[in-house]
């Protein structure tokens, strides 16, 4: 019994705990040489490719939240919190400054376009170009109301909103229908229930008016439900 | 001798593994809850959302995308039967899907940032929009 213990005692030792023994290297020949520079290379290479594959060139838009000395903090189109850092090699450009144009001179609210390179890792952006734009406004719903006299008509939106669109000179409109296709029109061929696209800015005395620069109505297709329902709401409410 | 050890050992394993299956029997039994405790609770189906019925997908911009080409090929798929307006800062197309109902068209590109926003308009007057920031920009960085 107690040989049979000792056997079964050495069989256990001798599986766990013996630990690999290795015969000391030779002297490391050429050829052993270039095969660890390859290797080498190869480690360089990889970890190279591993960093660009994790770098991006990419464009924002985002109104400011924050600004410092080196990054600024915006909002995007989707609400989302986005960090852009900046450095010595960050150009900022304003169309309506004449003068030299730099981040103390960007102001919380600004829409600013960004261009630069982001890190999918950290999710930030090192900005190379900031550039202070303005967003055209679009409006989208159905035709509510025309007054031909000051050439403007009322879009009703799905929100509920309604927006006053202005025609100027000009302004470019245009209809689409099935059978005369995408053609130049004029204001006085839309008519009310229209679905129609307005884009333009918004007048800065009057944010619910748009100045347009370009209409796209369609004949064929009416306001959608939503608008009407949005506009039945705003009626029963009044 | 040893066959008598070896006997007894065996019996007392077997006697030790009982003694714990009734253990763990009773304990079990404890955990039961009474019938009276027991409540049953119904869950109700989601109430239907205002969504519209028509979808659209992007296939080609990327969002947030640098194009060093002043023209850009905008695709996607959508309902059949809507029309598709496809806008930029500076230009515009309204186009018709095919019986499968994607599309693809080109649209040009300003200098810098651009918003291509694509809407799709149902021939009931529902629409859905699809809206992604493009750059152009030669820059090299």
């Amino acid at each position: 019994m107690k040989k049979i213990l000792l056997f079964l005692f050495f069989i256990f030792y001798f599986s766990f705990f013996i630990s690999a023994a290795y015969a000391a290297d030779a002297t490391p020949t050429p050829e052993d040489m270039t095969s660890e520079i390859r290797d080498q290379l190869i480690t360089n290479i990889a970890s190279r490719v591993a960093q660009l594959k994790l770098v991006e060139k990419r464009g924002i838009i985002g109104i400011v939240n924050d600004i410092t000395n080196t990054q600024i903090t915006i909002t995007d189109f989707q609400n989302n919190t986005r960090f852009v850092d900046v450095d010595e090699l960050t150009k900022f450009s304003n169309p309506a400054f004449k003068e030299a144009f730099g981040i103390s001179d960007i102001t919380k609210d600004a829409t600013v376009g960004i261009l630069g390179l982001y890190n999918k890792e950290s999710r930030r952006i090192l900005a190379r170009f900031v550039n202070i734009i303005t967003i055209p406004t679009i409006v989208h719903g159905g035709v509510s109301a025309i007054n031909n006299e000051e050439f403007s008509l009322n879009i009703a939106t799905e929100e509920g909103k309604q927006v006053t669109v202005s025609v100027e000179n000009l302004t470019k409109t245009y209809s689409y229908t099935q059978k005369d296709d995408y053609i130049r029109s004029g204001f006085s061929k839309i008519k009310v229930n229209f679905n129609i696209l307005a884009i333009g800015v918004l007048d800065k005395k009057d944010k619910n008016r748009l100045i347009a620069t370009r209409i796209i109505f369609f004949p064929e297709i009416p306001s959608s439900p939503k608008v009407n329902a949005a506009l039945e709401k705003v009626q029963k409410s009044k | 001798m040893k066959k008598e050890k070896l006997i007894l050992s065996f019996i007392a394993t077997l006697f030790g593994l009982l003694v714990a299956g009734i253990a763990f029997y009773l304990f079990q039994t404890t955990k039961i809850v009474p019938n009276t405790t027991t409540k049953t609770v119904s869950i109700a189906s989601p109430t239907p959302t205002g969504s519209p019925s028509i979808s659209l997908t992007l296939d080609r911009p990327k969002d947030e995308g640098v194009v060093d080409s002043k023209t850009l090929v905008v695709s996607g798929k959508t309902q059949s039967n809507a029309v598709v307006v496809v806008l930029t800062d500076s230009s515009e197309d309204v186009i018709t899907p095919s019986a499968k109902g994607n599309f693809s068209t080109t649209v040009n590109l300003d200098e810098g940032q651009n918003i291509l926003e694509v809407i799709s308009i149902a021939p009931n007057g529902e629409s859905v929009t699809s809206k992604k920031t493009i750059t152009y920009s030669q820059e090299e960085f």
